[in-house]
């Protein structure tokens, strides 16, 4: 594949069978044999093509339930798509409220398999350990299980994780929603920083500030289908225009 | 140079490093968490066997020799089977925080909670080794024979392995699979000559030995371990058979249901 890019996207779509009756065991199989689940056919994305270079920030911007969740997972790899094809090039990490933790380990532990899963070797996560800790506030919680953590604590250490962990290719969604106004503060602090640097982020929020401030390029998504994609100001006026 | 292969990528990858981390957390989460702590790991196999022996030397007056050390082996290694299969059946529920941000392979999270099982396993061997070596009356002692059970335990993973592949994707279409599995797997235990003698086995269900896949583990691991025999080797190349034949079916699995797990489950 082209090195230039970090996702390529052909013909990719997503359509999700929801059933209302699920027959989701063996017995409720046999039973119903003859008389098949009604499913109620959700297209959640509509056939799109798209291309994102290394190193961009893109805008993805829709009204609740038009697809955007949806198409990150999908270029995350945790959906398969159901047609087409996507090219990754680097490591990924989606991100929405938390980066996969287990509220069954400590913050500690929690740190290590995260980062771990991230790519990071445990040398590396021994050295930005306290780091981490230090920038989501949690130095007396490090061996407490996060099941007792408050929602915000949570999310901070998830956002404090991707921060200092990173991947090459991030999915944030709806970040900046995160923790009190003190912890937002320093949120975007980094994203003002270098960080984003060299990075290609995908920024899912419905902040036109915050997308009109960082995002070179936008996405504008409605009813799962990609509408517009190119330069930001565009997308955010079409956005504005469906929501009034 | 294929050493070098070998020693670049484990240089460059994480992916060992991972493994075992992932192993430890879930060997902590499992024993640590408990009150009992790691003795419930030795506990829950000698309570198994004070079981069966008070039925079957006690009152169904069995002739086995060295019958407590005949079920010991017996049971760790079918402990480690039941704890690798119907114990993972929902892993993919439980683990999802693993593979639900990010695109890490599945594989690992199984190799990881087996890996975990394995700590298990090899501390119950070693306990194994003192009893029979020090405390068994009848023992005939440490032997090179031993080590193949390395050998039978790394079939024993392989099958284990697989049947959890299988299992655990059928559970994302099936949910009852839980419990049709429990009732298989007692089925299994009856079929598998854990303290029948052999002899009686083989002559209640000829050929039955090849015919169950744990049956052939756990009488090669008896020869090696308490007969000082080598292993047969027709059984094991057999039992390696299933092992490897079940492993590719739970690779099939895996790739054909496993992919939809983060939208189903």
């Amino acid at each position: 594949m082209n090195q230039e890019f970090a996702i390529q996207a052909k013909n990719i779509s997503k359509t999700f069978h929801i059933s209302e009756d699920s027959h989701n065991t063996v017995k409720h199989r046999l039973f119903n044999i003859f008389n098949p689940p009604r499913s109620k056919k959700v297209e959640a994305l509509k056939m799109m093509n798209f291309e994102v270079k290394k190193g961009e920030c893109i805008g993805l911007i829709g009204r609740n339930g038009s697809g955007k969740s949806t198409l990150t997972k999908i270029l995350a790899g945790v959906y398969p798509t159901d047609t087409g094809h996507i090219n990754i090039n680097g490591s990924t990490l989606l991100m929405n409220l938390g980066v996969g933790m287990s509220h069954e380990l400590t913050a500690r532990e929690n740190v290590y398999v995260s980062a771990s899963v991230l790519g990071l070797k445990i040398k590396e996560i021994d050295e930005i350990f306290d780091k981490i800790i230090e920038f989501a506030e949690l130095k007396e919680f490090v061996d407490t299980k996060i099941k007792f953590y408050s929602s915000g604590m949570v999310a901070r250490l998830g956002f404090s994780i991707a921060v200092n962990a990173g991947a090459d290719i991030m999915f944030l969604d709806e970040i900046f929603a995160v923790g009190d106004m003190k912890f937002q503060e320093k949120a975007v602090k980094v994203f003002e920083s270098s960080w984003i640097e060299g990075k290609t982020v995908i920024l899912v929020s419905h902040s036109m500030d915050t997308i009109q401030k960082y995002c070179q390029r936008s996405a504008y998504m409605k009813h799962g289908k990609m509408e517009f994609f190119g330069e930001t100001e565009k997308a955010v006026e079409m956005y504005l225009a469906d929501n009034n | 140079m294929i050493i070098g292969i070998v020693k670049d990528w484990i240089k460059s990858s994480n992916k060992l490093e991972r493994l075992w981390l992932l192993a430890k957390i879930e060997f902590k989460l499992r024993y640590y968490e408990n009150k009992l702590g790691l003795l419930w790991a030795l506990l829950k196999p000698i309570m198994d066997i004070c079981i069966y022996y008070i039925a079957f030397k006690v009152i169904m007056k069995t002739d086995i020799p060295a019958f407590a050390s005949f079920l010991f082996v017996g049971l760790i290694l079918w402990n480690f089977f039941v704890e690798s299969t119907g114990g993972t059946i929902q892993i993919l529920n439980t683990k999802k925080y693993l593979y639900e941000y990010s695109n890490m392979n599945k594989i690992e999270i199984y190799i990881s909670t087996l890996l975990a099982n394995s700590i298990g396993f090899f501390f119950n061997l070693a306990m194994f080794l003192i009893f029979y070596n020090f405390i068994e009356s009848d023992s005939i002692g440490f032997q090179s024979q031993n080590l193949w059970i390395i050998v039978l335990f790394i079939n024993l993973f392989i099958l284990s392995l697989g049947m959890s592949l299988i299992l655990s994707n059928i559970y994302i279409i099936a949910k009852d699979i839980t419990q049709i599995w429990a009732v298989f797997t007692s089925f299994l235990f009856f079929l598998s000559p854990i303290f029948y003698k052999l002899s009686t086995f083989k002559e209640a269900l000829p050929s039955f030995d090849y015919g169950n896949p744990i049956a052939g583990i756990i009488i090669n691991a008896r020869r090696v371990m308490m007969q000082g025999l080598e292993p047969d080797f027709r059984l094991m190349i057999f039992d390696f058979g299933y092992a490897f034949f079940l492993l590719f079916l739970g690779f099939v699995f895996l790739n054909k249901l496993g992919s939809k797990a983060a939208e189903k489950l």
